[in-house]
């Protein structure tokens, strides 16, 4: 009796944990880079500081986004990926080898790095979009599913000034345009890209994790307009020069707030006040959201670059709480449901699969990073020590996954099915 | 009848109780659990050990979920 419902929609376990695996690697390669490195990474445009930025945004946060987009795909678009294993293992294998290419470019400056990362960081980002956005524009109105078709076309804007980019600085001749690109460059890649699905992941997950009263419908039916239309006019706005274009920043930093403040208000009026880790990240998530839009605004009015270093930090932490969060929800969630699936009797239940002292202990990790970082724009050499906590965070998460599928495939191995008993 | 009412259970705990609930199940016995939303997932571990089950809404955030191995669930259906 199915109901309407299409089955045996989720992808096998592998494809999302490829993608999550490589996130602790990039993670250390990263804190390495601000053990050694700290002053020039937190040198605006120093190209150790682009080198950092790219490790972060792709290696970690976009990484594990598009990872978890194979499994939201599938179960919630109702449309599962065709080739699933196929299409994850080319993207994944494009997306290592061209982010590391495009932080080697940035270190050494070598042209054919910056030509490497541009054809195969390019061509998987674009890939992607066009792989998932057309089930995407088949699956119905859900608005976690527009959420994700914004930030998917986002993606590919974002990818395309990326490439251009990449072409530029292999040929060592900025155009006139290149600081145009380069703000919607980020622009999409941060508020459409990163923000938007986001806020689409928490209207599915803050209410069915969290047992909270619903977002508004206006919310779900409005954000997904406004971002969006707010980043086409900024664009617009770039190329032709045209005054007061901090309007639209100011219309978006009014959107996350607003995305901020219902979710505090959920988060602290839930039903049942569970201790759980995801909770703390979700809630630490939204303090740094806080910080990044208050200082972003400041910036606008006092055109400090510190206040912008505080926000690009905030931003990118407030990312990686949430995604470390879900990484801590999905991943036994995964585990859990296969084997079930598999029909074998002990599986070991979720709270298991990642004990709760080892959550809270990549929390509290992850508190100290991101109070180290935002103080070390104050103070530079802090980043070393900001560096140092990552690598044992990222260490850590490593960990984590590894012991997960270690129990997974032990379980496969020695477990007992159904038909046994 | 065995009765799951889940709905002030935060996830994963609604999952995990119909799951433990299912793999005890004898025969034609019946799990009714009440829940607040359609859980897909659970569905198809059902399906892929054998049993089946009928779902629908009954209100808003009310969802009546029956599950069986052998037993017939046409007398739920609504």
């Amino acid at each position: 009796m199915f109901e309407g419902l299409s089955l045996d929609q989720a992808p096998p376990i592998s494809i999302v944990m490829r993608f999550f695996m490589s996130v602790p690697i990039f993670g250390v390669f990263l804190s390495l880079l601000m053990i050694v490195s700290p002053t020039e990474i937190l040198t605006p445009n120093h190209p150790l500081s682009l080198a950092a930025i790219h490790l972060l945004f792709l290696g970690i946060i976009t990484m594990s986004m598009i990872g978890a987009l194979f499994q939201m795909q599938s179960v919630l678009g109702g449309r599962p990926i065709p080739a699933p294993a196929g299409n994850a293992f080319i993207i994944h294998i494009f997306l290592n080898i061209g982010i590391f290419s495009l932080a080697g470019a940035f270190i050494t400056q070598l042209s054919p790095l910056y030509v490497i990362a541009a054809v195969l960081l390019g061509s998987a980002l674009v890939y992607t979009v066009f792989l998932i956005a057309p089930l995407l524009l088949k699956g119905g109105r859900h608005s976690t599913l527009r959420g994700m078709l914004v930030a998917l076309v986002s993606l590919f804007i974002a990818a395309l000034m990326g490439i251009d980019m990449a072409d530029t600085y292999a040929q060592m001749s900025p155009s006139i345009f290149h600081s145009i690109i380069r703000e919607t460059h980020y622009s999409f890649a941060l508020i459409g890209w990163i923000g938007a699905l986001i806020i689409a992941v928490a209207f599915q997950v803050v209410e069915m994790f969290y047992v909270t009263t619903a977002y508004s419908d206006w919310c779900k039916r409005n954000v997904f307009r406004i971002l969006p239309a707010a980043l086409v006019l900024k664009t617009f706005w770039l190329f032709f020069d045209l005054p007061y274009v901090w309007g639209f920043d100011v219309l978006m930093a009014g959107v996350l707030m607003g995305f901020l403040t219902t979710t505090v208000q959920r988060l602290r009026e839930r039903k049942r006040r569970v201790s759980d880790v995801s909770i703390w990240f979700w809630g630490t998530g939204m303090g740094l959201l806080l910080i990044a839009l208050i200082s972003y605004t400041i910036s606008l009015v006092s055109n400090t670059e510190q206040f912008i270093q505080i926000a690009l930090i905030a931003y990118a932490l407030f990312a990686v709480s949430i995604i470390l969060g879900m990484i801590g929800k999905i991943v036994p969630f995964l585990v859990w449901f296969h084997l079930n699936s598999a029909g074998y009797m002990d599986a070991p239940i979720m709270s298991n699969i990642i004990p709760a002292k080892r959550s809270q202990s990549l929390f509290v990790l992850f508190a100290l990073v991101s109070a180290i970082s935002l103080a070390s724009v104050l103070y530079p050499p802090l980043l070393i020590l900001s560096g140092i906590v990552s690598f044992a965070l990222f260490s850590l998460l490593g960990y984590n996954l590894i012991h997960a599928l270690k129990l997974y495939r032990y379980t496969l191995d020695h477990g007992t099915r159904f038909e046994q008993v | 009848m065995i009765l799951l009412d889940t709905r002030e259970l935060d996830h994963p705990i609604p999952l995990e109780m119909a799951v433990d609930a299912f793999k005890n199940l004898r025969n034609s016995e019946v799990i009714h659990m009440i829940h607040r939303r359609e859980p897909t997932p659970l569905f198809e571990i059902i399906t892929k050990n054998g049993g089946t089950y009928l779902s629908y809404e009954d209100a808003e955030y009310i969802w009546h979920i029956y599950i069986t191995r052998d037993g017939d669930l046409e007398g739920y259906r609504v």
